[in-house]
């Protein structure tokens, strides 16, 4: 540390930092259009000048490039500076509409007001949709850009005699109105140097340059995936969130966690009206910081409002009608009461959410044992407790100390994950991160082409369920698995052996359409590579990444079959077979989530009652007798505990509207009527409850260190290699690969909405050239995919970044249509072969 | 990663010899609109995974350039020469002749029917023949120059070319008395 005098006052910063930063974070104001914190320097704007006293040539110098050193004298308010700053604002300016930004008498205005200087109305501030968070206003009233130049009138002047470029709005996520643009290319830079996608760029030269997306066309049709840190770093009204672009401006903001994968990104919501807004990253997660994906900016307007529940349902005979909550909860219990005393019990199972807080998942459970069963299970239970299981025998604790924040640290990394772009893209952007930045050696292991791929040093390319003999081969050194490429599986052993030491990490993200067979094989011969790379500290490697947000949290509340449970595929079984007459379901959609959807479908008619708590009507939820309308999840208070098990506060952004009710009230009252007299009905009662009775932290610790504090982390570990699973026999015709994509939103494909996938990129079945070749079937083909059962109507995609064999499908496809494909249970050896049949050219 | 089509194997041809960080972007668009007249949105994602390249860095590149263009290019181009020499013998008027003819407003700039084009031209040094314009034909090769220009010739050619004649026919047309 050194100290500088700042305007007079002594400052400490450490030697070599930039100066912008470190006037910001003294809250001192000065303008820094082009600047990105934590980024080279690209020094364009020049706004940022400050005086160094002493400085050569000039004392003149731009805070974002000077570096801080011992006893340096900064004045950011001099006369000098001031009027330099304001000279500079002023070139910024000449292409950008001004008139407002000089004028005094704006903050006098309304959008409606005529403009005494004559501003056109489609060139006035009042009328943009960042007005009053625009950064390139900001920076005018800083310097006093008013007291410089009069509002440009009267003159020639290009900005107001040519006509705008063309805006982009084609896309339902991101809004690119060029004239705007100030050129400051923080967009390209973040694009480039924060999300390694590298689809912005600057076109064209001179007058005309402008930033363009891609091959120059339009959005959607480039490489952009609607992360938005561009619109993050956009000064001006240029980039733009589609949804709520002109009411964005947030009267409050609400630190909480995206639910929408187990990264766990903290996020903050802007709140206008009593509604989430807009959504920013927020810093504390030390993995996500300042980045996100489309999901968690996007999430909270997946479903149009209107299509969430806001009042409960009632069975009347065909059909689900609205009803008091009152009402709908004493329907349910009353259901619920009589088949207990008329089967026991027994008769009925609880189903949880992998996307429910941990308060709703302890009341959840509370709830089970207020009925008195011991059926309590989610849809993807069997295969998160296949992993959790591997994990034990190899490291003696499924709670590894193993966190995110040391895989940025890692030289070696094995990605085992169908996509860990589309599924955990934070975590994508930190591989990317470490590959360019620290020339880390990345493998992976994947049945399809994914993003990150180009990053990657080697690319073990599998049929599906063939994951575990490859992880198998790269920790025993064996040889090259049947169809994988040789000479890439002699790169990926090269990797792998050359990584074997302290930095070594395996990333191991299982679907919730595997099987448990398949996904424990996996885990069991991931966490063998984790102990052949890093040794007795392998439980300090192995990431374990569940689909879903709060896989962790749930289980640890206690969301497994209890002594003499049935899982969920047993659940489902003895449904069909009458034994199991009951169901409560919590936020979850077993049609749209689980495989078996044909066997799930038949369980579910033939319930005497089912209640289903959700904020939708899901697709399950027309089978229900009683439906209670719950707050959706950026409505809902709740610590939800991410794959680093880090708890994370997921607090709410609006009130609960109509008559949705919290989920652990809904739960709590439904325990108290099933005989839980003591059951907490707020978060905060729920959460200390759930603290005493799991060694959770508490509210105070969650709160006090936030994004900090990790729940039951395992002190020691174990390295035991396991035996290697036994390999999975391939079959001749087309195997399944499905996982989480990135567009298609949970809650939208659970109400089987046309647009779950806003972008309707997801909507097809990819195959090798080769399959399709043989099936005789091209692009834009339709198909039915079928495994001589259940068949699934189709568009193709041809596409030689899938592996041979292998037919990828995105899991949310048509509300989950494609779990018929799957056995209950999940994909396992049994699978049946798909075919593919052509219906008719395109 | 998208499929290997045919027109895609061919831009992969195209730029085989081409290798990352050997400075060789600019030889590898060139030899794309050399082959297929113009830079697809295919090309240029072929030529950005030949050379290691984001698709955006590559059109980023080539639209510094006047000379790359993003459509097919027309049949007939009129490669206008904006070199001092010729606008000192009122090449500026030949231009707006030009263009006024094919119904354009700017360089550069095709007919709807795709048969003439006008693009920006700069001076080869041959300024006795001032005011002057090329003509040339992307799907052949072939350029001709035609010099010694005036505004009445050039529009009988613009007028030619905008109806379909040969370059032959057109340069005939500027040679009526």
């Amino acid at each position: 540390m050194v100290q500088i005098t700042l305007n007079g006052q002594t400052v400490e910063a450490s030697a070599g930092r930039r100066l912008v930063e470190v006037i910001k974070e003294q809250g001192v104001a000065i303008t820094n259009l082009c600047y990105i914190d934590g980024l080279d320097p690209y020094a364009g704007c020049r706004t940022c000048i400050v005086d160094v006293v002493g400085a050569r040539p000039t004392p003149l110098q731009l805070a974002c490039v000077t570096q801080v050193a011992d006893g340096m004298v900064v004045n950011t308010e001099t006369a000098e500076v001031k009027r330099t700053r304001q000279s500079v604002m002023s070139l910024i300016l000449a292409n950008h509409p001004d008139r407002c930004l000089t004028c005094h008498r704006r903050v006098h205005c309304m959008p409606g007001d005529i403009c005494l200087r004559d501003d056109v109305v489609t060139h006035r501030c009042l009328t943009c949709s960042k007005n009053y968070r625009c950064e390139l206003q900001t920076s005018c009233e800083i310097v006093d850009q008013g007291d410089f130049e009069e509002p440009w009138v009267g003159e020639p002047r290009s900005y107001y005699e040519t006509p705008p470029p063309e805006p982009d709005r084609g896309n339902p996520f991101l809004e690119y109105d060029p004239q705007m643009c100030i050129l400051c290319t923080r967009c390209v830079r973040a694009c480039d140097d924060l999300r390694h996608t590298g689809a912005v760029t600057l076109s064209g030269k001179g007058h005309r340059t402008m930033i363009a997306f891609g091959t120059g066309g339009s959005i959607h049709e480039s490489d952009c995936n609607f992360c938005g840190a561009c619109i993050d770093v956009c000064p001006t009204a240029t980039l733009m969130e589609k949804p709520n672009k002109w009411v964005g401006r947030a009267d409050d903001w609400t630190n909480s966690a995206c639910n929408s994968c187990a990264v766990g990104c903290t996020i903050s919501y802007g709140v206008a009206d009593d509604r989430p807004v807009i959504v920013r990253p927020d810093r504390l997660n030390p993995f996500s910081r300042d980045q996100i994906c489309v999901r968690g900016r996007f999430g909270y307007v997946a479903v149009a409002e209107r299509e969430r529940l806001t009042r409960s349902l009632v069975r009347a005979g065909q059909r689900l009608l609205p009803a008091t909550f009152d009402q709908a909860l004493t329907t349910a219990v009353d259901a619920l009461t009589a088949v207990k005393s008329a089967h026991g019990a027994d008769a009925i199972a609880v189903l949880g959410s992998p996307l429910a807080t941990n308060e709703e998942a302890y009341l959840l459970a509370r709830l089970a044992r207020a009925i008195g069963t011991p059926h309590v299970d989610f849809s993807h239970g069997m295969v998160h407790r296949a992993v959790a299981d591997a994990m034990r025998a190899a490291f003696s604790t499924d709670r590894v100390p193993a966190t995110l924040t040391d895989l940025e640290q890692a030289q070696t990394v094995v990605v085992a994950a169908l996509d860990v772009e589309d599924s955990h893209q934070v975590v994508s952007v930190r591989l990317k991160d470490a590959v360019i930045k620290r020339k880390a050696q990345v493998v992976i292991v994947s049945p399809k082409w994914t993003a990150l791929d180009r990053w990657a040093a080697a690319i073990v390319r599998v049929a599906p369920g063939q994951e575990a003999a490859a992880l198998q081969g790269l920790a025993d050194g064996g040889s090259a698995p049947a169809g994988v490429d040789a000479a890439a599986w002699a790169r990926a052993l090269n990797v792998v052996s050359r990584g074997k030491g302290a930095s070594a990490a395996v990333v191991y993200a299982p679907n919730g359409a595997d099987g448990a067979a398949r996904a424990g094989a996996a885990a069991t011969a991931a966490a063998n590579l984790a102990i052949a790379l890093r040794g007795a500290e392998a439980g300090s490697a192995f990431h374990y990444l569940p689909t879903d947000a709060n896989v962790l949290g749930i289980a640890d509340m206690g969301i497994a079959p209890g002594a003499g449970g049935k899982s969920f595929p047993e659940i489902i079984e003895a449904a069909q077979r009458g034994e199991v007459k009951a169901l409560v379901i919590h936020a979850d959609n077993p049609l749209l989530n689980a495989p078996g959807r044909t066997a799930i479908e038949a369980a579910l008619q033939g319930l005497q009652a089912l209640v289903v708590i959700d904020s939708l009507r899901s697709t399950t939820a027309e089978y229900a007798t009683a439906v209670l309308a719950a707050a959706p999840f950026f409505a809902t208070d709740g610590t939800i505990t991410n794959a680093d098990r880090r708890v994370l506060h997921q607090r709410s952004a609006q009130r609960a509207r109509g008559q949705q009710s919290d989920g652990v009230a809904i739960l709590a009252a439904l325990a108290n009527r099933l005989g839980d007299r003591e059951a907490p009905s707020g978060f905060t009662e729920a959460h200390e409850a759930l603290a005493a009775a799991t060694g959770y932290p508490t509210m105070a610790q969650v709160d006090g260190a936030p994004a900090q504090v990790r729940a039951l982390v395992a002190t020691s570990t174990t390295a035991k290699p396991q035996p290697a699973p036994a390999p999975t026999p391939a079959h001749s015709g087309l195997t399944l690969a499905t996982g989480r994509s990135l567009y298609t939103s949970w809650d939208a494909a659970s109400i089987h909405s046309d647009d779950a996938d806003k972008l309707h990129r997801e909507e097809a079945v990819w195959l090798n050239p080769r399959d399709a070749e043989a099936a005789g079937v091209r692009t834009g083909d339709v198909v039915d995919l079928t495994d001589g059962i259940a068949s699934v109507r189709i568009a193709v995609k041809l596409d030689d970044g899938v592996a041979a064999g292998t037919a990828y499908v995105p899991h949310y496809y048509d509300g989950g249509a494609l779990m018929a494909l799957l056995p209950l249970g999940g994909a396992g050896a049994s699978t049946a072969a798909l075919r593919v049949r052509a219906l008719q050219p395109a | 990663m998208p499929l290997e089509t045919e027109a895609r194997a061919q831009i992969r041809a195209l730029v085989a010899e081409f290798r990352p960080e050997h400075g060789d972007l600019l030889a590898a668009m060139h030899s794309v609109q050399h082959h297929l007249g113009y830079l697809s949105s295919e090309a240029m994602e072929v030529i950005a995974e030949q050379l290691g390249l984001f698709p955006a860095e590559v059109y980023g590149a080539a639209s510094f350039y006047e000379e790359f263009r993003f459509t097919p290019p027309a049949q007939t181009n009129i490669r206008w020469c904006s070199g001092p020499a010729c606008r000192l013998k009122n090449g500026g008027g030949i231009r707006d002749a030009i263009l006024a003819t094919l119904g354009l407003h700017d360089i550069p700039g095709d007919t709807e029917d795709g048969r003439a084009g006008v693009i920006l031209g700069q001076c080869n040094g041959a300024c006795e023949l001032a005011p002057m314009v090329w003509l040339e034909q992307p799907s052949t090769h072939r350029i001709e120059f035609v010099g010694n220009l005036n505004a009445a010739r050039a529009v009988r050619m613009a007028r030619a070319l905008r109806d379909g004649a040969t370059i032959e026919a057109s340069i005939e047309e500027t040679k009526r008395a």
